[in-house]
């Protein structure tokens, strides 16, 4: 395939360079970004649950919390690493990275969670309550269940969210796919850009359908649980 | 006058016909009610007349003419259809809404809106009140009567409805069905009627086309008919059980000849107002006699037990 | 600080990376909802093409933005055009998602009283679908525009300027008061998308929809 615009030298895609290159650049790429985008999202989800749960509960929080996190999750990327490296003790690194993560993460899994607590038909949790369960058992045995398929679509778009911010962490040494992406277009390498580039691509794709099956397979199940008698 | 002449339905992958060489005739300014259980065609039946669903062979002829000498959507502007889930455009107010086939013909603005204010008062509701509402608005009975004033827009002369009156409850239903019967009295329409249910159909039709799974027609006939011979076991029982008390719901006590009450028990419970003939027995069971007595033009008659045999004897036309 | 960042604000290159920016996004902006919203109307005939155009609009969303910007690179070079490419592309899945679904989901009882009342096919779509998935329709769009925002700043890296360059300049000089004007203006930039857009959704949707929406919260 030839190119459109010139700049480089050599074939568009180097195979040869791909099986050099696997065990020593590509394969650590892949895991250090799988690391670091299933790591956010875990730490994320654990923060969020009982925050969740909490403003779901609390209206009064609502408001302010959704204003606030609909206002952050705008905020390019990019944007969010360049103003996390210059306060002092972040810097630079993965540490930079992995906080911008959360951050991201923090704000669609919240978001989930208290849409998924509100899904729940309140006829269903006053039954509960008439059946004589305390708060925390209807919060573990009904609300939760019930809110599950919303909160796994949040898991969901997090993680693909967090899978691609963290191709752009690279940009600030946070490992991963992206820094092949970023020294291939230094080098004027294209081999490296696409490798970088599908392989980031595939990795968010076939997270988003795992999920997604994940998803489909609580859906029915919440569905007949949800649906009224 | 509508026809159907030897219409069938058949859908490609169906084993079985939908609608089956369906013949029959709706005569100018009466009700038909296309009546039978699911899957016997009759909603496909009423579809096919304004050709939102094509006949496989066959054909159906408005006053004369085949449905097809002009193009669906013309045809369509000049039959009112009303549905069960009404279909109100959400987005347009319910003046909106009822203007919809005026606006597409052409009439000026004010003789729609004339005319918007003429059916909302027709069916019910006060112009001033609603004509500026949107659906959401608007509680299910009261969609309902909308759903009814815009088929009727246009003053067509064909209407079209399917469970026009299905989604609310049974008091509303009744009501509305009331209305419709007196505005029916005054303006005349030739109306194809479906609906599920054998009560509506007795008391909506003048005719009534009983079908069966597979859309095959059962009997055509008038409501006394079909409850006094039906025409096959299929049309008894669905008619249901108690087809004889239904017949005696198609008449009044005004209707009855009966003896003066002179003579008579001074302790005989009354008869008020001028209930159906059903209703009148029910009365007299409940009440645990045998006869009752009815005032009609200041008169005493006494209305028996026997006296509602032989009005079924009468119509039974046999000895 | 502030004195810093105003300087930065002064400088000829910045109205420069602001004003490419807002041309970037606007054109992919523009470009993908010309292709989503008559995509979206084609495959609107099928209820199978529909299903497939939101599937694959999906999996679209997926894609990381600087994978697909990247990917632009080596077949489309550097510069305005590849960066145009690639954010237009990235516009796409959200807009046609909410076109495509938008119009099935405007209830079958309507569009079926429509018919029966006369109304063409044409009218039913231009009087009844479209109004009614309009609301839905720009929710897309302002999904879209937001990202295409968003991932705008990353233009930078196959040379398409914009407010990248700002925040590159920013890291190379390791200058502070370079870095957060970037990024404020860029998120700036953002978020008086979401706004205008959230705007104009409303302007776009039709009285008789918020009646009913603001009657169901009452409830």
């Amino acid at each position: 395939m030839t190119i459109l615009l010139q700049g480089f030298e050599g074939p568009l895609f180097d195979w040869s360079w791909v099986r050099s290159h696997l065990t020593s650049e590509i394969i650590p790429a892949l895991v250090g970004h799988v690391y670091l985008s299933f790591v956010s999202v875990a730490i994320a989800l654990v923060i969020s649950l009982p925050t969740g749960v909490l403003v779901a509960r609390y209206r009064k929080a609502y408001a302010p919390v959704t204003l606030v996190t609909g206002v952050l999750y705008t905020i390019p990327s990019l944007a969010l690493f360049a103003i996390l490296v210059v306060v002092p003790g972040v810097g630079v690194g993965p540490k930079a990275v992995i906080i911008a993560l959360v951050a991201y993460s923090l704000l669609v899994l919240i978001r989930n969670v208290v849409a998924g607590i509100d899904s729940v038909p309140p006829e269903t949790i006053d039954a509960a309550r008439g059946m004589g369960l305390t708060e925390g058992q209807i919060l573990l045995k009904v609300e939760l269940p019930l809110a599950l398929p919303v909160i796994i679509a949040g898991i969901r778009i997090a993680t693909v969210t967090v899978i691609g911010i963290a191709t752009i962490g690279a940009y600030i040494a946070g490992g991963g796919l992206g820094a092949l992406i970023f020294d291939g277009i230094d080098r004027s390498f294209p081999t490296m850009v696409i490798t970088g580039a599908i392989l980031a691509t595939a990795l968010a794709v076939a997270t988003d359908l795992l999920l997604l099956g994940i998803e489909h397979y609580f859906r029915p199940w919440a569905r007949a649980a949800g649906r009224r008698g | 006058m509508i026809e159907f002449r030897e219409v069938s339905k058949l859908y490609p992958g169906s084993r079985s016909a939908a609608v089956k060489d369906l013949s029959f005739e709706v005569p100018d300014g009466e009700i038909c009610v296309l009546v039978g259980p699911s899957g016997c065609g009759k909603t496909t039946s009423m579809r096919m007349i304004n050709r939102l669903i094509e006949p496989s062979s066959g054909e159906i002829l408005i006053d004369g003419e085949p449905n097809t000498s002009m193009s669906g959507t013309e045809l369509r502007r000049k039959i009112g259809y009303a549905i069960q889930q009404i279909g109100l455009f959400p987005h347009r107010t319910i003046a909106g809404n009822i203007a919809t086939v005026p606006q597409l013909l052409g009439w000026s603005k004010e003789r729609i809106r004339k005319r918007v204010d003429e059916l909302l008062e027709m069916v019910g509701l006060d112009p001033g009140d609603y004509r500026d509402r949107y659906p959401s608005e608007l509680s299910g009975g009261q969609q309902q009567r909308v759903g009814v004033a815009r088929a009727m827009a246009a003053d067509p002369p064909i209407m079209l409805m399917d469970e026009p009156f299905g989604t609310v409850d049974p008091i509303t239903r009744e009501r509305l069905q009331d209305e419709f019967l007196k505005i029916q009295q005054e303006i005349r329409k030739t109306i194809v009627f479906v609906t599920h249910d054998i009560d509506e159909a007795i008391k909506m039709g003048d005719r009534i086309a009983i079908m069966e799974q597979g859309g095959v027609l059962a009997q055509y006939d008038t409501p006394e008919n079909i409850l006094t011979s039906p025409a096959s076991d299929f049309v008894a029982s669905f008619v249901g059980e108690d087809r004889i008390l239904k017949r005696l719901s198609l008449s009044r006590v005004s209707e009855m000849e009966l003896e003066s009450a002179e003579g008579a028990g001074k302790d005989l419970p009354r008869i008020k107002g001028d209930p159906t003939v059903r209703d009148a027995l029910s009365q007299l069971v409940g009440a645990g006699v045998e006869a009752a007595v009815v005032e009609r033009a200041g008169e005493r008659k006494l209305l028996t037990l026997r006296a509602i045999e032989e009005t079924l004897g009468n119509r039974r036309g046999r000895t | 600080m502030m004195g810093g960042l105003f300087r930065v604000f002064g400088r000829p290159e910045f109205p420069g990376a602001v004003a490419r920016h807002v041309e970037l996004s606007a054109a992919a902006l523009l470009v993908a909802v010309a292709i989503s919203v008559p995509l979206a109307l084609l495959v609107n005939r099928s209820p199978l093409a529909s299903l497939i155009a939101v599937n694959i609009g999906n999996i679209g969303r997926a894609v990381p933005s600087l994978a697909l910007l990247a990917l632009a690179m080596p077949f489309l070079g550097f510069g305005f055009a590849p960066s145009l490419v690639a954010l237009a592309a990235l516009g796409i899945p959200p807009i046609l998602i909410n076109a495509a679904t938008g119009l099935r989901e405007v209830s079958r009882e309507v569009v079926d009283a429509a018919r029966g009342m006369g109304l063409s096919n044409l009218q039913i779509l231009t009087h009844i679908q479209l109004p009614l998935a309009a609301p839905v329709i720009f929710a897309g769009i302002r999904t879209s525009a937001v990202q295409i925002v968003a991932s705008a700043t990353l233009a930078t890296f196959i040379g398409g300027g914009g407010l990248g360059d700002i925040i590159v300049e920013g890291f190379q000089l390791s200058s502070t008061p370079v870095l957060l004007a970037g990024a404020f203006t860029v998120a700036a930039l953002a978020i008086v998308t979401e706004v205008v857009f959230g705007a104009l959704e409303r302007v776009f949707t039709p009285e008789g929809l918020k009646v009913a929406k603001r009657r169901q919260a009452k409830r």
